[in-house]
């Protein structure tokens, strides 16, 4: 009633103050700010801590770093306490911070930015095209969304640092770094990394050129998965098969803990020595994201657990065409991949893909 | 990748759905193109099963497929197919607690998930302006089955629903600054008399209220009739025209409250295009698609809202029309309103033809 007569006597003065008769909710527009797309690592104002013993002391002390930089309401955003409803607070979408914990790249002043990404690149794998490298080429790719679509929900500015817990050598915390295409979520423990998962790489478009220089993130990881189904022989391709259809991912975000419980397609140990190299190959494109000592620790318990892991894939096995889909799924590795049709670009496939790890996601601090 | 959506339309007998699938999707599900015909009526027979909490299945029938464009957030422009469903439970047992046995897509494509909201649900005042979510059917991974999706709806009433309805009723005077403008526009030389064919001085209270409530019963009954005629669906315009003729009827007024062109008429002025009003109050009701008890008091209930709110309208503006008419610098206002409302009736009218 109360609102009934305010929007009355609103209509009265509109007898004579006769502005639009019906106008459109005006939507806020997120301003995106264009960071060039090769970034070396950290400016010179910020400390390098070179010194730190290893990745965990290392990312702590430029988180530290980077807590200095901020004003105190910057803290209160950036930081979240340790719990699950924050630490699988994370998406694939463009749906910027609706969906997202932390602080908005955009909203950074540079000294504060750089240290941002130096702790991002402390705690990425250095190879080329995969770790840090990929990072800043998912990001420059919604550049390149941004100014094909014209739509501002894509953009380098709307990726978002948090950290769940507070960074510290001694307990546990989370660094989430992500936006649309791409979810970081890296669990540390009494000062080491106990969790390097979950973890999302999309690209669109899945390939570009800018200033002469061809950009393709995500190809590595289409080559390796695309090497590992054709070493398959026409019968290992027919048991290797899901009947079902996928035109995503099965376990993207708050899809946590949801593996499944019989694993399907082809056991890896029913393949050539040969073949399961392939296996093996084919995760390093996800596992070779994290910093390199972890990377190593996880590749040794994926070998060892081969022979316990299966490969299945769904649509061509040539991947390459809408709902092309392959999935390996271990005791503890779980990657999904899949092509999808453009969102903006629809004449051209674009990828998806999540990497887990049954036990350890989130370093195994929650149960789902 | 775009979601499947199910609205329901809970109905007195029955559940309404309108199954909204993404082409690509249901292609993807179904291997081949998709032709809107009896293969895609059976498929959707057989994969839309909604049975009462006791297991006692109900009835399904496609009333219309058609192909539209669609978007939804971060999935560009696509096509969806949209299905129109009847659903009711056998032996009419409850429409609103029903378990909803559904995998169009979901069973073929694992990825793919189906968004259901209830859409209608007149009787506790929920006549579609806002979807409110039930819930989301999809494959649960780790079991690799779907499971259906309970619909359990509060109880509502009649009387809930006739107390929506005027509050639509009277929301629909406060927010449609266009059926306002006309009656206020009306009444701006009310008071006043004529003298060779201009407005001259005022013309005393008890004529000032006369023409006043002259002015407003007649539009009330002109509106009245074609509200009743409409939302019975006995007489039904297109929107767009009846849009143009409320933009031209308030034009009409303003240029009448510069100069008298129809002196003394006022009322009949103001019932012919209280019609015309109807006729665009009877669409909202119209569209609900309502059984005949429920239609009817949707339309007292609306009408109800409508006077109230133009009640309290007059109520407010008359002492202030009565007292500024009595001296002589009320001609500008009774001007500049209805310049204002001039240029304001001819925005619209261009805007909507």
């Amino acid at each position: 009633m109360r609102t009934i007569y305010f929007s009355l006597l609103a209509i009265i003065p509109a007898m004579l103050i006769l502005s639009c008769s019906k106008k459109d909710a005006t939507t806020t527009s997120t301003t995106t700010d264009t960071t060039t797309t090769t970034d070396t690592t950290t400016s010179t104002a910020t400390s390098d801590c070179s010194s730190a013993a290893n990745t965990t002391a290392k990312v702590v002390c430029l988180a530290e770093a980077f807590e200095a930089t901020l004003t105190s309401t910057q803290l209160s955003s950036l930081i979240t306490t340790y719990s699950s409803t924050y630490a699988i607070k994370w998406s694939n979408l463009p749906c910027g911070s609706s969906c997202r914990n932390g602080l908005q790249y955009s909203s950074l002043s540079s000294t504060q930015l750089a240290a941002a990404k130096a702790i991002v690149v402390a705690a990425s794998g250095t190879a080329a095209n995969e770790g840090y490298d990929e990072i800043t080429q998912i990001i420059a790719a919604d550049d390149v969304l941004n100014t094909t679509s014209g739509s501002s929900s894509y953009g380098s500015g709307i990726y978002f640092i948090a950290f769940v817990g507070t960074p510290s050598t001694t307990g546990t915390w989370q660094l989430q770094f992500g936006g649309h295409h791409l979810a970081v979520n890296i669990t540390f423990s009494g000062g080491a990394v106990t969790g390097a998962t979950p973890r999302f790489e999309g690209i669109e478009p899945k390939s570009w050129t800018s200033s002469g220089t061809t950009y393709a993130p995500l190809a590595q990881e289409q080559a390796a998965m695309l090497a590992m189904l054709s070493s398959l022989s026409t019968s290992e391709l027919a048991s290797a098969k899901l009947t079902a259809k996928f035109s995503d991912v099965l376990l993207g975000p708050n899809e946590d803990g949801q593996f499944p419980s019989t694993k399907s397609g082809i056991a890896v140990s029913s393949l050539t020595s040969a073949q399961q190299a392939l296996v093996l190959a084919a995760m390093k494109p996800w596992v070779n994201d994290a910093d390199s000592a972890t990377a190593a620790a996880l590749l040794t318990i994926y070998s060892n657990e081969l022979s316990s892991t299966y490969i299945a894939y769904s649509g061509n096995a040539t991947l390459d065409t809408n709902a092309d889909y392959v999935r390996i799924d271990g005791p503890s590795v779980w990657i999904e991949f899949v092509c999808q049709t453009g969102v903006v670009y629809p004449s051209q496939i674009h990828y998806h893909s999540v990497y887990r790890d049954h036990t350890r996601d989130y370093g195994n601090s929650f149960t789902f | 990748m775009p979601n499947s959506v199910i609205l329901l339309d809970i109905k007195s007998k029955g559940v309404a759905a309108e199954v909204q699938l993404p082409l690509s999707e249901l292609e993807l599900a179904l291997g081949h193109k998709v032709e809107l015909g009896p293969a895609l009526r059976a498929y959707l027979l057989a994969h839309v099963r909604p049975q009462s909490l006791e297991g006692q299945p109900w009835t399904v029938q496609v009333k219309d497929l058609h192909i539209k464009p669609a978007e939804q957030t971060a999935t560009g422009p696509y096509n969806e197919v949209t299905a129109t469903l009847w659903m009711e439970p056998v032996n009419g047992t409850a429409v609103r607690n029903f378990s909803l046995h559904y995998d169009a897509i979901i069973a073929e494509v694992s990825s793919h998930k189906a968004l259901v909201s209830v859409r209608q649900d007149w009787e506790r005042g929920k006549y579609g302006e806002h979807t409110s979510e039930v819930g989301v059917i999809k494959l649960d991974v780790k079991s690799g089955t779907i499971e259906p999706l309970i619909v359990s709806q509060e109880q509502g009433s009649l009387w809930k629903g006739f107390q929506s309805m005027v509050s639509l009723g009277m929301q629909h005077i406060a927010e449609g600054t266009d059926h306002l403008l006309f009656l206020l526009v009306l009444l701006l030389p009310a008071p006043l008399l004529v003298r060779q064919q201009r407005w001259d001085g005022y013309g005393g209270t008890k004529y000032s209220l006369r023409r006043l409530l002259q002015i407003v019963t007649a539009f009330t009954i002109g509106h009245s009739i074609t509200l009743l005629a409409g939302a019975l669906g006995w007489l039904r315009l297109p929107s767009q025209p009846v849009e143009v003729l409320i933009a031209v009827s308030i034009l009409v007024s303003a240029v009448h409250a510069l100069r008298p062109i129809f002196p003394g008429r006022e009322a009949l002025v103001a019932a012919g295009f209280g019609l015309i009003h109807g006729l665009a109050f009877a669409s909202t009701l119209a569209n609900l698609q309502l059984d005949a008890t429920r239609m009817g008091l949707s339309i007292l209930g609306f009408n109800v809202g409508i006077e109230l709110m133009q009640l309290i309208v007059i109520l407010f503006v008359m002492p202030w029309l009565i007292w500024l008419s009595r001296i002589p610098a009320y001609k500008y206002v009774r001007v500049a309103g209805a310049v204002l409302a001039g240029i304001a009736a001819t925005v619209w009218i261009t805007e909507r033809i």
